[in-house]
């Protein structure tokens, strides 16, 4: 932080310019574009020979799908939290962080919203729902919130940005013409007066209340598409606040593990500091333990009274055929994080990573044993049904869409950091200048 | 040594019983079938009168339709001019022919019919024989008990004759089965061809407007074969439908019928976002027009 109170402006906004692919960013970008193309095949595939090509039958009829759209719209909350809870506490620390987190928060929720037409049998029908929707039906709240929340954080994005594109219009010889050219369209009506600041921070700060709710809701209403239908395992009073805060954690952990990425490509020392590292591994103590703490609500509650239709599925998850994924998702995904973050060096940039990818990873498998075992659980028993409807494991095709999406949301990110300031330039000046005053 | 003594009773057992179940197996394939072929003569409310064949093999204990298997339906003999009908089976081994029009007269010639059943050359059923019958139903009220009187007239000497002796169902139509209208479960005619039930089931559930529907039903009679009547009376009980059940503004019911409360909760919600958003979209236009402002430098 020393060194940051002697840079210049000039200096900032230097060193936080887009900067082109290196060789490794062209890597990683390639890699991106080819998981995304196999996955992009592997849809044409579905949607030529229908959804047949997929595992998913009768009973698991959402599969990989639905849990990688949990687990997007989990990860997407991470806007809300580090830019909207922390800009209105007051948060100071969090300018670096948060283009960040609401980047992160766009792509999760566009690849929500496109996995989610993937699942569908017939995609060519999604504006039926719009025509024919019931305002009853869960499944209705659910696109109305989630399109209600991406342009919330699509604002949330844009807005704070205005300044930094005034800036990026300056720099035309390092941005090149053909990205001058969008920085004009997008912000080439901002020239900073005094009522323009005016009214961008009052439209953010309205921006930060509104989408605390709506962010509540996308994951509330999500874990009701569950906690609506009477299966074992989902029939819970609880699941609204075991997925948000399950989503606020997984959340966090995205936000440190890009936090250390763009800082290691980008030589973002100076910027996101070990202190940011110290502070985020807090944060993430606290949610992992809050998460915890529902997970015990949910598992410990039922097998209490281990009634019967629920055993089963009790059974499977505990010591059956998901335990292992159930103790990695336990484990790895929230007390192992615990432990590494709880001790003054497990919150150093590296360990942070570390925990941050256990985190992300464990996440992902425990939306996976949210959806998959309930669904092979049923309270009738399953009879006369082919063999294949008694277990589910994804087709390749299924990997190549789930694991094309995600790398789809990667290479949002990429992009846009490889466009925009990844860390505000504005911001970071007029907290540098205020810095100096007080100083 | 104790161990392996078990292990050769075991293995001997085993073998035993694997021999049993081969030579079980060995029998029932060996075991000829045998084909069991039914005609069944209906008369329904005196205006329909068809033949139903039954096809069956039985090979063992089992019983297996025979599916699309040809036969030929004559009356009284076995000539093209007397041809009811070319049957064939369908995967139940059933076949159902009506007495054709042109058989008019054969049939009203005599009282007494045999039909004959061929498959291909050969007569599988030459002997099913009925007479001509009319059955009829009509109740009466003595003093306020109910009753069903049934009657069965049979063709002969060109006349109608009651039909003594004729068992039957007598009773009230419900899914899949004949209700009793009293305590015995089948009734017979008398000398004068009738008989009589009292009807004792007066809480039965009927229609909209308290219909039931009466049967007299007289099953595999050797002279008349199947004789059914039957008849509507409304002494059931009026069962209203309640048909407003689907008109109520559920959760569950289509999307013309949310409750208002939902209505009220969804569109306020969405209003009052939608209206921050539409705001700040707003704002971000009045940010644009400011640039356009003579004095717009910072």
């Amino acid at each position: 932080m020393k060194d940051l109170t002697v840079s210049s402006s000039e200096q900032i906004t230097s060193d936080l310019l887009p900067q082109p692919f290196g060789r490794r960013g062209m890597i990683w970008t390639g890699t991106l574009i080819l998981i995304c193309i196999i996955g992009a095949f592997a849809y044409y595939r579905q949607l030529r020979y229908g959804l047949v090509v997929t595992h998913m039958r009768d009973y698991v009829s959402w599969g990989i799908y639905i849990s990688n759209f949990v687990f997007f719209v989990a990860i997407s909350l991470v806007g809300s939290l580090i830019t909207a809870i922390f800009r209105l506490a007051n948060v100071k620390w969090s300018t670096p962080l948060t283009r960040i987190a609401e980047i992160i928060a766009v792509s999760a929720i566009v690849f929500a919203s496109l996995i989610i037409i993937v699942d569908m049998g017939r995609p060519e029908r999604f504006l039926n729902l719009f025509l024919h929707g019931r305002v009853q039906s869960p499944i209705v709240w659910d696109v109305i919130v989630i399109s209600t929340y991406f342009c919330i954080s699509l604002l949330l994005l844009y807005f704070p940005l205005l300044p930094d594109l005034k800036i990026l219009l300056r720099f035309k010889e390092k941005t090149g013409n053909a990205l001058n050219k969008l920085y004009r369209f997008q912000g080439s009506f901002w020239t900073g007066t005094k009522e323009q600041f005016r009214i961008s921070d009052k439209s953010i700060n309205i921006l930060c209340i509104v989408i605390i709710p709506v962010a509540f809701c996308i994951h509330t209403v999500t874990s009701w598409l569950f906690a609506t239908t009477y299966r074992p395992g989902w029939d819970s009073t609880n699941f609204g606040a075991y997925f948000i805060s399950g989503a606020f954690l997984v959340g966090a952990g995205a936000v440190v593990v890009a936090m250390y990425v763009f800082r290691r490509a980008y030589k973002l020392e100076k910027y996101i500091t070990e202190l940011h590292f110290e502070k985020m591994g807090r944060i993430v103590v606290l949610l992992a333990l809050v998460y915890v703490y529902f997970n015990v609500n949910e598992y410990l509650v039922p097998a209490f009274k281990m009634k019967k239709p629920e055993e089963a599925h009790l059974v499977e998850l505990f010591a059956g055929e998901y335990a292992p994924m159930f103790w990695f998702a336990i484990l790895v995904g929230m007390v192992l994080p615990i432990f590494i973050l709880l001790f003054k060096k497990g919150r150093k940039p590296l360990p942070v990573f570390i925990a941050g990818i256990m985190v992300v990873v464990g996440a992902w498998f425990k939306r996976y044993l949210i959806v998959t075992p309930t669904l092979l659980h049923p309270f009738l028993p399953m009879q006369n049904v082919p063999d294949s409807y008694r277990h589910y494991f994804p087709s390749w095709e299924e990997w190549a869409i789930a694991i094309g999406s995600l790398a789809g949301a990667l290479l949002v990110i990429t992009f846009f950091a490889r466009i925009y300031p990844i860390i505000p330039i504005h911001e970071t000046i007029t907290e540098q200048h205020e810095k100096a005053e007080i100083e | 040594m104790k161990k392996l003594r078990l292990n050769k009773y075991l293995f001997l057992a085993f073998t035993f019983l694997l021999l049993q179940q081969l030579q079980v197996a060995a029998q029932s394939d060996s075991t000829p079938a045998k084909k069991i072929i039914k005609l069944h003569y209906f008369n329904v409310n005196n205006s329909m009168q068809y033949l139903l064949l039954e096809s069956t093999l039985k090979r063992g204990k089992v019983f297996s339709p025979q599916q699309r298997k040809a036969y030929a339906l004559y009356l009284d003999s076995s000539t093209a001019g007397n041809l009811i009908a070319q049957l064939l089976t369908d995967e139940n081994g059933k076949a159902k022919a009506f007495v054709p029009i042109a058989l008019k007269a054969a049939w009203d010639a005599t009282p007494q019919h045999t039909f004959i059943l061929k498959e291909g050359d050969d007569e599988v059923i030459s002997d099913y024989s009925i007479s001509k019958a009319k059955i009829s139903l009509d109740t009466a009220n003595t003093d306020g008990a109910r009753s069903i009187v049934v009657s069965v007239m049979k063709m002969d000497k060109g006349q109608w004759q009651p039909a003594k002796d004729v068992e039957m169902k007598i009773g009230v139509e419900r899914q899949g089965s004949i209700l009793s209208a009293g305590d015995a479960a089948t009734y017979t005619t008398d000398s004068s061809g009738t008989v009589s039930a009292e009807y004792k089931k007066d809480k039965l559930p009927g229609d909209g407007s308290g219909n039931i529907i009466l049967v007299a039903k007289a099953e595999d009679n050797d002279v008349f074969g199947n004789l059914v009547i039957e008849k509507k009376v409304a002494w059931g009980v009026v069962t209203k439908v309640n048909t407003t059940f689907f008109d109520q503004r559920t959760l569950w019911s289509t999307r013309f019928r949310t409750p208002y409360w939902l209505l009220l909760m969804a569109y306020s919600i969405v209003i009052g976002v939608w209206g921050a958003i539409i705001y700040l979209v707003v704002q971000l236009v009045k940010i644009k027009k400011l640039s356009k402002e003579p004095n717009a430098l910072p």
